[in-house]
Formats: structure tokens, sequence, C-alpha cells
């Protein structure tokens, strides 16, 4: 069996008195999309937040390609690969779309000391980039996010996992608040990254999205994985719904 | 500066979206209103006034609007433009080191100051409104404990420094100070910093979204610190020049500065808010509301009702930013 991109093993975290995460197991094979599902407060943004580096857990290991890794800030996560989409905002809306690309990474040009960003290059592969992830219109590198729609700004968020090659691209509730269109521009993008070689997780709260997606359902509840190989194709949206929930539920008459 | 078009738009939208379209519009009705009620407004002599004080004032508000920019500010510094001149010229006077030292430790001291803000700002999660609100107090505190009020005197130095800080020099009538020169020079660097380099990049996400940035790896606390010791430096520096201009070193100068700064550097169409800054705006924001006070002394405006116009136009100017700055986000190409 060939070892998984991302094993975590036994993870917790407590907030004070509140247990978010008790104890969870939790993989991501190759070239894979899993879909990670729970209701309010099951523990999904923690659980995701620990790998990419803005939460720390209380207990518990993670393995990146069977070796164990030390995750301790976004710098050591963005460094073994792994790209985060976060649920609340992840661009700078008062910066160019190109500014916000390279955010943290941006070329330089001329002598170290002087610090320059090499803003044509920048320009350039944002609007390579633009037309790649099918934004039609003809927005410029140097439109401040501000002006872009949802869709727009989650594609531009999309665009730039992709850009840097990430092996893990993770992306909390991406689809919140989106049209039908830019929706399903959204899945496109995932579905497109995954045949490039890339993995993703794909937290959201509705099921239909995940089932168009995704390889493999995990669900969490209360800070527990209560099932971690559902198979979209051999389910239903009811029986993974009575997973989330922990009751069944009757159908009404 | 930072325009930004969206295909189609007009060049009077281009024109107007630039924070400094604002700045620059009313300076140059300021002026022309100014010259027209009084042929005084632009005589050699009150010219060369205004350019004697204006850099002083200018230079501590290049370093708030770099501050400002990444989502902080700074009360303290009117009291570190009080304070490391005294601080300065008591090592002097008391013949514990030379002139030139003197002003090295002052500056460094001032830094501390300013590293201290960034502490408890970004370590201590503590808004930088308290913060520096306790600073300012601290410093001013200390320069009137010290001096017991009284000023520091600097008229027996003879140094080359001097010179090099505030000389000044004629240029046909003019007289002009050394001050003026190294002005436009940190705004050149500062300029070139903020729309070119990558830390300025940093600087406006760590503003603009703390969160997004700090989960790009981009070191928000370490970029706000030194930003923090910055503008403390481009304060005491400040300071230091005005006491060799004006041949005192006063523990009560500079009181009252910081809000004249911020207002400054928001009228110039930096965000109080951060996210978005602009040093040519605080250069236009600095020559108006000096050109502001200039003028309506010499247009007879009686003492008494001096700060209601001055207010007045702060606010104005303010509400016009503010409505401006909401019809065109800025991107910075
Ligand atoms: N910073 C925090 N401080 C205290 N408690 C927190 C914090 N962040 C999360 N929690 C708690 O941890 C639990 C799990 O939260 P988490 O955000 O992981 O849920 P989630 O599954 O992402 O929910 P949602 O679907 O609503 O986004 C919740 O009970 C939440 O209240
Ligand atoms: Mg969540």
């Amino acid at each position: 069996m060939a070892t998984d991109l991302i094993q975590m093993k036994g993870i917790a975290k407590s907030y004070g008195p509140v247990t978010a995460l008790d104890g969870v197991d939790f993989a991501v094979r190759e070239n894979e999309i899993v879909g990670l599902l729970g209701d309010n407060g099951a523990g999904k943004s923690t659980l995701i937040k620990i790998l990419s580096g803005t939460v720390t857990a209380t207990r518990g290991d993670i393995f990146v390609r069977g070796q164990k890794a030390q995750i301790r800030n976004t710098t050591d996560a963005i460094a073994l690969g792994i790209e985060t989409i976060h649920q609340d905002s992840a661009l700078v809306t008062q910066l160019s779309i190109a500014r916000n690309l390279f955010l943290g990474r941006e070329p330089t040009i001329g002598p170290g000391f002087l610090n320059r960003m090499d803003k044509r290059k920048m320009n350039e592969v944002a609007g390579r980039l633009l037309k790649e992830i099918g934004i039609k219109k003809d927005i410029p590198a140097t439109t401040p996010i501000s002006y872009l729609s949802g869709g727009e700004r989650q594609a531009v968020s999309i665009a730039r996992a992709l850009h840097f090659d990430s092996d893990l691209i993770i992306l909390d509730e991406p689809t919140n608040n989106l049209g039908v269109e830019e929706t399903q521009g959204v899945l496109r993008f995932m579905r497109r990254a995954r045949d490039t070689g890339h993995s993703l997780i794909f937290i959201a709260h509705n099921i239909h999205h995940v089932f168009q997606v995704v390889d493999r359902i995990v669900v969490l509840r209360r800070g527990k994985v209560v099932a971690e190989d559902v198979d979209p194709k051999q389910t239903t949206i009811e029986a993974v719904e009575e997973l989330i929930t922990g009751m069944a539920i009757t159908q009404a008459a | 500066m930072n325009s930004t078009a969206r295909p189609g738009s007009s060049i009077v939208r281009q024109l107007t979206s630039t924070p400094e379209f604002l700045p620059f519009t009313l300076l140059t009705v300021l002026v022309v209103t100014f010259a027209a009620l009084t042929p005084n407004f632009l005589s050699q002599g009150n010219l060369s006034n205004l350019l004697a004080f204006t850099p002083e004032l200018g230079m501590i508000a290049l370093g708030m609007t770099v501050l400002m920019t990444s989502g902080e500010f700074d009360l303290s510094v009117g009291s570190v433009f009080g304070f490391t001149p005294v601080l300065m010229w008591t090592l002097f006077n008391e013949g514990i080191m030379p002139l030139e030292l003197a002003m090295v430790i002052g500056l460094i001291v001032a830094v501390g100051i300013g590293f201290v803000n960034g502490w408890f700002v970004t370590r201590l999660r503590i808004p930088s409104f308290l913060v520096t609100l306790g600073m300012m107090m601290t410093v001013r505190g200390v320069a009137l404990y010290t001096t017991s009020g009284f000023p520091q005197r600097t008229w027996r130095a003879e140094s080359w420094l001097m010179d090099l800080v505030v000389g000044d020099f004629y240029v046909g009538g003019f007289r002009l100070y050394a001050s003026l020169f190294w002005f436009i020079g940190f705004a050149l660097v500062l300029g070139y910093i903020m729309t070119q380099s990558k830390f300025g990049n940093w600087i406006q996400a760590a503003g603009g979204n703390p969160i997004a940035a700090r989960a790009r790896g981009v070191r928000v606390s370490v970029t706000k610190t030194w930003l923090f010791m910055l503008t403390s430096f481009l304060a005491a520096y400040a300071g230091i020049t005005s006491s060799i201009r004006v041949s005192a070193a006063n523990p009560n100068s500079g009181t009252g500065y910081e809000l004249e700064v911020i207002a400054m550097v928001v009228i110039g169409g930096t965000a109080l808010a951060g996210g978005r800054g602009t040093i040519l705006g605080t250069v236009l924001g600095v020559l108006m509301l000096r050109m502001m006070r200039n003028g309506i002394v010499l247009i007879g405006v009686p003492g008494l009702a001096y700060n209601i116009f001055i207010g007045v136009t702060i606010l104005t100017m303010m509400a016009l930013q503010a409505y401006l700055a909401r019809r065109h986000p800025m991107g910075g190409g």
C-alpha cells in the first residue's frame, strides 16, 4: 500500500473547557478529493487549521508522506506544500489580484537590498492564471480584490494554490455565498487540480456539492470521526445526513 | 500613483480614484485663494518661513503614514519629538559625551521606545491607542521631570553635524534649511518602500487583512514592530532638527503634534483603519495644513477663532476623503 500524503493521528484540541477535537485520525491520499463533513461546531475548521499551522494541536502527530512533520506556523505548512483557503477571508481586499497572488512570496528583481518586487512578472503571471482558471471577463491583474465578485475571489484563491504547486489544497467552505455558475466554476477547478496531481480537502455544508466532486467522505461529529471511508458512489445523501446528525432522519409522509 | 482602472472607465474616473486627487485639488485651491486674499502669502519671507518648520512635522507624518497603513498609529510621537533633543543636549551640556555621540544615543533610545510600543501592541495585543497614550505620558513626564521643565541650552555647540541636519543657506533670495532635503529624501525612500518593495506589500497586507496576511506567511507582528521603531526614529530626528534650528531643547515641545500629524496623514488619503496609504498624499496633506495655518493668520482671522477654522476644515476634508475612498477602493498595481 502506498503511503498517504497526509496522516493525522490522535489529534486532540481543547479551547479551555471546550473540546473541539477528541482523538481524531484523518488521512489524505495522493490524488484524491476528501470531503470533510459535520455539523456546525463539529471541529472541521479546527482540524484543518491544525494542518495549515494557524492552530496548534493539544495532542497528536502529523505525518507528511510518512515523515513526521512539525507544523508550528503557516510558514511551516506552506513549506510542506499545504495551501489553505480559509472560510473567513483569504485575501486582502485593498490589494490588487497580482499582489494577493504573490503575497508573502513576491518575486524580486535587482540587488537584494533594494527588496524590489518584480511587478511586471507578477502582473504577467497573474494575468495568465486568471485566464487559465476560466475568468472570462478581461480583468487586469492590477484590479483590487474589492472590485471582484465572491466567485472571482474564490477563483483567485484557488489560482494561488495551484500556481505554487502545493501538494495539498484545503478549501473551507469555498462555495458559501456563491451562485450556481460560480459554484460550478469552483467545483471544476477542484477536479482540474486533482487531475493535475494535487490532493484536496473540501469542507462544505451543501452535501450536493460535496457529492459532485469528492472521492471519499469523512464525517466528524462533536470532535470525533464517525465515518472515514464513505464512497459517494455507494451511498445516498440521506445516509450521510444521518451520519452527520447521528439520528435517523424520518421521511416525511 | 496607484490608479487602477477597470476597462471602459474614463480618465476623469481614473483621476478621481487616486487617493492624492483630493489633497492636490484642495492644496491648489488653497494657494490660489490665499494668494488672492493677501499678497504676503507668496512673499519670499513667508515661503521661507513655511519651509523652515514644515519638514519637521512632515518627517513625523511620513513615519505615521507607513505605520497607519499597517493598521496601527502612534500617539507618543509628540513626546518623543520633545524628549529626544532634551536627552541629547543634556548628555552634551553635562560634558558626558560629544554632540555626535549624544545624537546617536538619542536616536537609539527613541528607536527603543518604538520597539517597546511595538512589543506591547503585537505581543500583549493591547490596542495601539492605549499603548502609545501611556507611552506619550511616560516619555513627556521623563522629559519634564529630568529638566524640571526648563529648556536645555544648545547655543554653545559648534558641530558639522548641526549644519548637516538643518544648516541654512540662500538660493536667490530664499533662505532654505537642509532639513527640507532630508524631508524630501525620507519621502522618496518611504515612497519607494511603500509602492515598489516586497516589504511595502506586507505593510499594506498587515493593515488590510492581518489574518489573511499571516496565513500567507507574512510576519505581521515583526512588520508592525519595525514600523513603530521607524516612526519613533523619525519623530526623534525631527525633534533634534527643531532643537538645532530654534537653538533650544524645550521639554514641552511637540505637545499636540500627534493629532495634527494624524490629521495631515488622513487628509492626504491614508486610511485611519489601515490597508492603504500614500506618501505623496501625506506630503500634500502636510503642505495643506501648514499653509492653512499660515494663511489664516495672514488674512487676519482673530486668534481665538483660529481653532474653529482649523477644526472645521479638517472635518470637512476628512469627510470628503472618506466619501472618495468609499467610491474608489484602491488597488496598488
Ligand atoms: N478560538 C476558539 N476559542 C474557543 N472555542 C473555539 C475556538 N475556535 C473553535 N472553537 C470551538 O471549537 C468547536 C469546533 O469549532 P470549528 O470551528 O472547528 O467547527 P466547524 O466544524 O468548522 O463548524 P462550522 O461548520 O460552523 O464552521 C466549536 O465548539 C467552537 O465553538
Ligand atoms: Mg468551520
